[in-house]
């Protein structure tokens, strides 16, 4: 059974040049029509969630997501199109909605609770579960005033949490919170689940969105880009931030102009006498495009660009990994791999294939090295300039991503 | 769609109630004193209008007393109601932008704090009452019916009055004025008999100058109430909360872009 459906649904914003807060103004201001800017939020946005089914809302920062949110949950009215919901909706859009500092845990327990629909009896035999919950028993009595802004989300989130929703709206906020409080909002998620809530949610966590959501709408300045299997989006997601052209438009042309703008002075300038240099490495993913963003186990490519004063005999390239805090975790080059080079000159570039990255999750920073091998006279070294992201695809845990399966031989072998 | 609205605040009256009293609660800074500190402000107004009208102006009017003292909380109670009722759309912005349930419950429980603290105030009104032995009588069965004009009258104001103050933040401002003119023009501190004939028609196109008469009428002077004062106030209660919805319902769908 369908739980949500959306129709053609639209939103523009007029925003006024100059706005009129006051009836003096609007009187002082009639025969001046205001001008407005028209800001067109939400773009033609179709979709159904089913019963029981958990649907991810992805996109960039000001893609329209929260407002689609809103929308969904009637705190804004669409400009056009409609928006059923054929069942009864919990927003979590924030914690602690209509706290008020001068009142006391337990009545603010009980006028968020009855906010977020809850009846007045249940609120009342829950009640000291929620404080145990919160581990606040001994504060019932206290002004919400005298809490830390850690308790008071304990508090609101304890609260919440004992809502029967039918349909869940969930914003990314409730992402903001240390790991064992994420980790315990996911819980409680995978418990609504298990008893077949719908769930809508709104996240910049990937990771958290392919792990759990049944269907991905990804949103791009306020329109549908595309809807359906968590993984096939995400991944247009990810490698949809194009942040060059594409790989054959790239000529090297480009990146000598680049240099001689001295865009990448910072390092040049010092050691002007430099007579080779390492320009620029940029990351390619699976269609070709110059990316920071990859997922788990996809392929990759590393462009290492360079610029030479004088032809450069032997050169050897090489890269070294690191995670974000430094860790040294991977190193290579031309001569280990037992590729060597004649000679170099001008400009151009290396590329380095990886086939599939075993990473998991995280910032990876990479250093790039260019020596002479003859004598192994250092050329240039960028040491941890360039990084990129791995997005996890599965729940799998720790840094390395290993493609691995089990088998399972119940007979004995001796 | 009125039946279904109607339905759909009964299913929130635990809200509206939990709402309501918690403003109340926050009003007096829920302390005991709170309450008493909150007592002293009608009863110093009564005391400087008592002495000024009693005995400078030598206003001859029995229960003189009473009769300030009923006007200064009727007058009172619909002051406050939309007082806090104007502010309790703008006051709550953080959960009208995060949370929807009928805005009108807002409202609604802002009129209810003012009931509430109205209601505190009669009990002074009721020992004076049995302190000047005043008759009890049947016209008492009336009182009920102004109380509740007055509510819904109240009620329909601030129903604009929140509406409005969303999109034009010196509605405030400018109901302040008419609230002071209005208590001037009303028969609050005054018997209505001192002005002409032809003014006093124009007095009491005030609803709530009919209520206040017609509440003194049946609680003091044991008379009462005029049919076509409570036709007329009936008739009143009914436009004020039409136009009150009116305006509350055209403005409520851009509440949460504007506020």
């Amino acid at each position: 059974m369908t739980a949500i459906k959306v129709e053609h649904l639209h939103k523009t914003f007029r925003i006024p040049h100059q706005k009129r807060t006051t009836i003096f103004e609007t009187l002082t201001g009639v025969f001046k029509p205001p001008t407005y800017e028209t800001f067109h939020a939400l773009n033609d946005i179709n979709f159904t969630v089913e019963e029981g089914e958990a649907l991810g809302i992805i996109g960039e920062n000001g893609s329209g997501k929260s407002t689609l949110l809103k929308i969904i949950a009637n705190i804004l009215r669409p400009s056009s199109g409609s928006v059923t919901a054929l069942k009864r909706l919990t927003p979590f859009l924030e914690l602690g909605v209509g706290f008020q500092s001068d009142l006391t845990a337990a009545e603010n327990i009980k006028i968020y609770a009855t906010i977020m629909g809850m009846q007045k009896k249940e609120i009342d035999d829950k009640l000291d579960d929620i404080l145990k919950f919160a581990g606040l028993e001994n504060f019932r009595d206290t002004k919400l005033k005298n809490f830390s802004s850690g308790m008071q989300v304990r508090l609101a989130f304890s609260t919440a949490i004992q809502t029967n929703p039918e349909i869940l709206l969930m914003d990314e906020v409730l992402a903001v919170g240390d790991m064992e409080f994420q980790q315990k909002c996911l819980d409680v998620l995978n418990e609504y689940r298990k008893k077949g809530v719908t769930i809508i949610f709104v996240s910049h966590d990937l990771g958290a969105v392919r792990r759990f959501c049944d269907k991905v709408l990804l949103l791009n300045k306020g329109k549908q880009v595309a809807i359906g299997d968590p993984t096939e989006v995400i991944d247009k997601y990810v490698y949809s931030k194009v942040e060059t052209s594409p790989l054959d438009n790239n000529d090297p042309e480009l990146d000598e102009s680049k240099v001689q703008n001295g865009q990448d002075d910072l390092t040049s300038s010092q050691t002007p006498d430099k007579i080779a240099e390492i320009v620029d490495v940029k990351f390619y993913d699976k269609f070709g495009h110059a990316n920071t963003n990859f997922n788990s186990l996809d392929p990759m490519k590393v462009r290492i660009f360079y610029s030479t004063k004088e032809r450069i005999e032997d050169p050897v390239f090489g890269i070294a990994l690191y995670s974000e805090r430094g860790k040294h975790l991977f190193g290579t080059n031309t001569y280990l791999k037992n590729y060597p080079i004649d000679s170099i000159s001008g400009n151009g570039y290396i590329d380095l294939l990886i086939e599939k990255i075993p990473l998991q999750t995280g910032k990876f920073l990479m250093t790039v090295d260019l020596v002479q091998s003859k004598d192994y006279v250092p050329l240039d070294h960028k040491d941890k300039q360039y990084s990129f992201s791995v997005i996890p695809i599965g729940y799998e845990e720790g840094v390395l991503g290993l493609s691995c399966s089990w088998v399972l031989n119940s007979e004995r072998v001796v | 769609m009125i039946a279904n609205h109607l339905k759909e605040l009964y299913d929130y009256r635990n809200l509206i109630w939990q709402l309501a009293w918690s403003e109340f609660k926050l009003r007096y800074k829920n302390s005991i004193l709170g309450y008493f500190w909150s007592l002293l402000e009608p009863m110093l107004m009564l005391l400087v209008l008592y002495v000024i009208f009693s005995n400078l102006m030598k206003v001859q009017v029995e229960y003189y007393q009473l009769f300030l003292l009923l006007g200064i909380i009727l007058w009172g109670f619909m002051s406050r109601a939309t007082n806090i009722g104007m502010f309790s759309i703008v006051g709550r912005a953080g959960i009208v932008k995060k949370i929807y349930f009928p805005r009108d419950i807002f409202v609604i429980s802002s009129c209810i704090t003012a009931l509430l603290m109205s209601i505190f105030e009669s009990l002074i009104f009721i020992l004076f009452m049995v302190f000047f032995k005043v008759p009890v009588t049947i016209n008492l069965v009336y009182v009920p019916f102004i109380l509740f004009f007055l509510f819904v009258i109240s009620l329909g104001l601030a129903l604009a009055l929140s509406a409005l103050n969303v999109f034009y933040r010196d509605v405030q401002f400018i109901w302040q004025v008419l609230l002071q003119i209005g208590y001037f023009a009303t028969p609050i501190l005054y018997t209505i008999d001192i002005f002409p004939e032809n003014l006093q028609g124009f007095i009491l196109l005030n609803p709530i100058a009919r209520i206040i008469i017609s509440a003194r009428d049946t609680i003091i002077y044991s008379s009462p109430a005029k049919i076509e004062d409570l036709l007329f106030m009936l008739l009143s209660s009914i436009v004020f909360l039409l136009v009150g919805y009116i305006i509350f319902s055209r403005l409520e769908p851009r509440f949460a872009e504007e506020i």
